[in-house]
């Protein structure tokens, strides 16, 4: 009977406990006042800082953008960049020097007015940092001309300055000096954005409310919470469960389902300002250097079929790349006039029948990142099954980002896949095929067989020409250039799929850097 | 008894210092810097260098080490952390408390579910009250936690609705994470409680109290179960060590802010000052639940008590 009692005694405790919770669980359906109503978003990993010079990596910038703003701002749905706190920028004759003029009527969420001096407080601070480098490089002095015009001065003309000056989010000097150290780990004023926060925490996400006194008029959504939520499946399972109103980047693996719960209206799959490539590292001595073969390495572009990689990678959703950047968000890069490679097992066969191994020939190993499971990881698998089709035998070797970067960046391998994204100018391909790059050089063109001092030059002009029709024009034969060369392929632009709630506006999606001042809840 | 335990604390100072070292050790020959991570590819070498330079990251191994032992012991400084640039110490220890709590909450779970569990199944041997109750435990067992988890999610957030996919707002958002994490340690509980207990029925002092006229509660609460439940102590004290360590996977899957996912997520950025002050906590605090292990131990064991007076003495 006691044995009893204590089993008993057990279970009620366990239920207790269990009642005691749901008891006070929120119910998602609690009706909220409209106007208080908080707006959800997801963040895949803990948001790093509310310091916009933390890092450049896009996750915390999309977060940034909703609370600071640059020079000039970022619009995927209107092809690219756009004056964001400047009103007129004028070039001098040597496109070295840009005369900014700001907005009228811009305040800061401390209630400060914007003035040159927070410009010059901005960019000289980025410029002190390594993580900023990159992007202020060509840049030789910024100044104020007076309180609400600013001069920064370039080493050469370099119209890719633009990106930089959307990159550099504007902060206000009183407010990031006063905090001093702790700048960035608590929420502050310092931005003139639609949002400021008002809670942070590394390990939860952040709280944002709307800035009334925006130069662009108050946002209609007044509330918005980030979450910190890394597991894709428990997003789905909390954006059904309407404790997500804005899922960007859901996961492709059960798009059906998302897509059914969101309703027709209320879900979008659009080209990711992203890219998946192959690099064939014609200067491998893997095999007698089989890849330094002209007719090898175009037998290698030749049978990889896109169509299979979109299915494996991205369940057919997917879209196949032909250039560096989609031409939608990049308006400088070129569409036509250059060899694609499309799918053609026949050709792939006879070229190397051309080269002298009808009978296949093995070319090494194909390296990549960072799981099998991956993106870039199912892409190789993918890679070597197509060259298996036609004879060419490779290996393939996955690992982690720490292992495999290095290899491709001292071009140690045979064949690679990897990825690039999210920049809005052309002149990004300079990391790529510029020798004076570093990184993502995967192909050493310097001092090759091919002509490397036009690929070097054309970049050259191509960042230097002001109008983006000449640019165009360089970047096409720049593009032309290298894949007559077959050593860098691009292979597909990874799918952005996005759903929102029913009953939430959110104007033109776009791929990457939405923005919340544009969203609203419907009446 | 009480040396015993000052010399255990004391032993702890050896083996912290012997983690540090070991991950000092481990972190300089695994590839890849944080500089370079932070920087992203687009960043010079130079620039890497410097960055590296300013996080103190490029100091020789023993310098780093002695550094930090220096700062952590004379100026309670776990240092800043390379990615977000806030205090260690800040960034982990409310995170320590979730994942402590966590653990607590799921090793009181499982042992109420599994020890009760375990020693009616063994008086009850070869019963339908055992075998169900053992068939379930082996069911349960071999379902991994995070599988678990998926199903307690789609049960409770989505059918039900009654509670939250993610987050610690509330009471309520622990209930799914501990009963993902109780509830394969509730079967473990059950089934080592039951052989525990079906060894110790069978020896010779039970015999002999039964023998002697105890009424069965008596033989089953006083003589069996004290005995058997010296393995069951040490397998709930692992039990809690390892749910402290492990927790990471209810911690991922129920997007819970605890120590084990930090760790996990700050190794992907080399993030040195986090790991190895994240894997201190977790290694003192289970170096304490096992001295607290082998304190109950000596409660419940009376040759063990013995023991420690006749050193006492």
């Amino acid at each position: 009977m006691k044995r009893k009692g204590l089993l008993a005694i057990s279970l009620v405790l366990v239920a207790c406990l269990l009642l005691a919770g749901c008891s006070s669980a929120p119910k998602s359906s609690a009706p909220a006042a409209p106007a208080e109503k908080v707006l959800k978003l997801r963040l895949p990993s803990s948001l790093s800082s509310l310091n916009p010079q933390n890092t450049t990596a896009t996750r915390d910038v999309k977060v940034w953008t909703q609370i600071y703003e640059g020079l000039y701002g970022i619009d995927e749905s209107k092809n690219g960049y756009y004056m964001e706190l400047a009103k007129d920028v004028k070039l001098s004759a040597d496109k070295k020097e840009y005369t900014i003029t700001l907005r009228d009527g811009v305040k800061f969420h401390n209630g400060e007015p914007l003035k040159a001096s927070d410009v010059v407080f901005t960019y000289n601070r980025a410029k002190k940092d390594p993580r900023f480098g990159y992007l202020t490089a060509k840049i030789n002095n910024v100044s104020a001309v007076n309180d609400s015009t600013v001069k920064i001065t370039l080493s050469e003309a370099y119209a890719p300055i633009v990106h930089t000056f959307s990159s550099l989010k504007i902060m206000n000097e009183k407010e990031v000096t006063s905090l001093g150290d702790k700048f960035g780990t608590v929420p502050s004023k310092a931005g003139t954005g639609p949002y400021f926060p008002t809670e942070y925490a590394v390990a939860t996400g952040v709280k944002l409310q709307a800035f009334e006194q925006y130069w662009g008029g108050a946002p209609k959504i007044k509330k918005v919470e980030y979450r910190v939520i890394s597991d894709d499946a428990t997003v789905q399972v909390a954006f059904r469960n309407k404790e997500l109103d804005y899922l960007e980047d859901a996961s492709l693996s059960n798009w059906d389902t998302l897509k059914a719960e969101a309703g027709p209206e209320n879900n979008v799959m659009i080209k990711g300002n992203n890219i998946h490539f192959m690099a064939v590292n014609y200067q491998s001595p893997t095999n007698n250097s089989i890849l330094a073969n002209d007719k090898v390495r175009q037998a290698i572009f030749y049978a990889v079929n896109k169509d299979d990689i979109n299915k494996a990678m991205a369940g057919g959703m997917g879209m196949p790349a032909i250039t560096y950047m989609p031409n939608e968000y990049v308006p400088t890069s070129p569409v036509t006039g250059f060899e694609t490679y499309k799918f053609n097992q026949a050709k792939a066969k006879e070229l190397l029948k051309e080269a002298g191994f009808p009978n296949g020939v093995e070319v090494g190993t194909i390296i990549s990142y960072p799981s099998p499971t991956s993106f870039n990881g199912r892409i190789a698998q993918v890679i070597q099954s197509n060259l298996a089709d036609v004879g060419i035998k490779a290996n393939v070797q996955i690992a982690e980002n720490a292992i495999i970067t290095p290899k491709m960046y001292s071009q140690n391998y045979d064949i690679a896949v990897f990825s690039d994204s999210n920049n809005f100018d052309f002149n990004n391909i300079r990391q790529q095929v510029h020798s004076e790059s570093k990184g993502m050089y995967l192909v050493k063109y310097k001092d090759g067989k091919f002509d490397w001092q036009r690929i070097e030059k054309l970049v050259e002009q191509g960042a230097a020409a002001s109008e983006n029709s000449e640019r165009l024009k360089h970047y096409t034969e720049l593009w032309k250039i290298i894949m007559d060369t077959a050593t860098i392929n691009p292979l597909i632009h990874r799918p952005v799929a996005i759903v929102w709630a029913k009953g939430l506006n959110i104007g033109k999606p776009v791929p990457t850097y939405y923005k919340v001042k544009e969203f609203s809840w419907q009446k | 008894m009480y040396r015993y335990v000052i010399n255990r604390l004391l032993f702890l100072i050896p083996s912290v210092l012997g983690v540090i070292f070991i991950l000092f050790l481990v972190m300089s020959m695994t590839p890849g810097d944080p500089a370079r991570i932070l920087l992203g590819d687009a960043a010079s070498q130079a620039q890497v260098d410097e960055l590296n330079r300013q996080l103190g990251y490029d100091l020789p191994f023993m310098e780093k080490y002695v550094r930090y032992v220096y700062k952590m012991v004379v100026e309670q400084d776990f240092g800043v952390s390379y990615f977000t640039k806030q205090s260690v110490f800040e960034e982990i220890w409310p995170r320590y408390k979730v994942t402590v709590s966590l653990a607590f909450i799921g090793i009181v779970l499982s042992s109420l579910i599994g020890i009760p569990f375990g020693i009616y199944t063994a008086v009850r041997q070869y019963s339908l009250w055992d075998t169900i109750p053992s068939l379930i435990a082996f069911f349960i067992a071999a379902i991994p936690s995070f599988v678990l988890g998926m199903l307690l999610l789609y049960a409770f957030s989505l059918q039900l609705n009654w509670l939250p996919s993610y987050g610690i707002e509330s009471f309520s958002s622990f209930i799914m994470p501990a009963l993902a994490v109780s509830i394969p340690p509730a079967a473990f509980n059950l089934r080592f409680t039951k052989s525990s207990m079906l060894e110790s029925i069978r020896q010779d002092y039970v015999r002999t109290a039964r023998a002697k006229g105890a009424s069965e509660h008596t033989v089953i609460w006083k003589h069996a179960l004290h005995n058997a439940l010296l393995p069951v102590v040490t397998n709930v004290g692992m039990s809690l060590g390892n749910l402290i360590c492990g927790a990471v996977v209810a911690e991922k899957l129920f997007s819970i802010p605890g120590i084990g996912s930090l760790i996990v997520d700050r190794i992907t950025y080399k993030d040195e000052p986090v790991i190895i002050a994240g894997t201190i906590l977790i290694s003192v605090c289970f170096t304490v639940v096992m001295l607290l292990v082998d304190l109950i131990y000596a409660y419940i064991d009376p040759r063990i008590r013995a023991k420690y007076a006749r050193v006492k003495g």
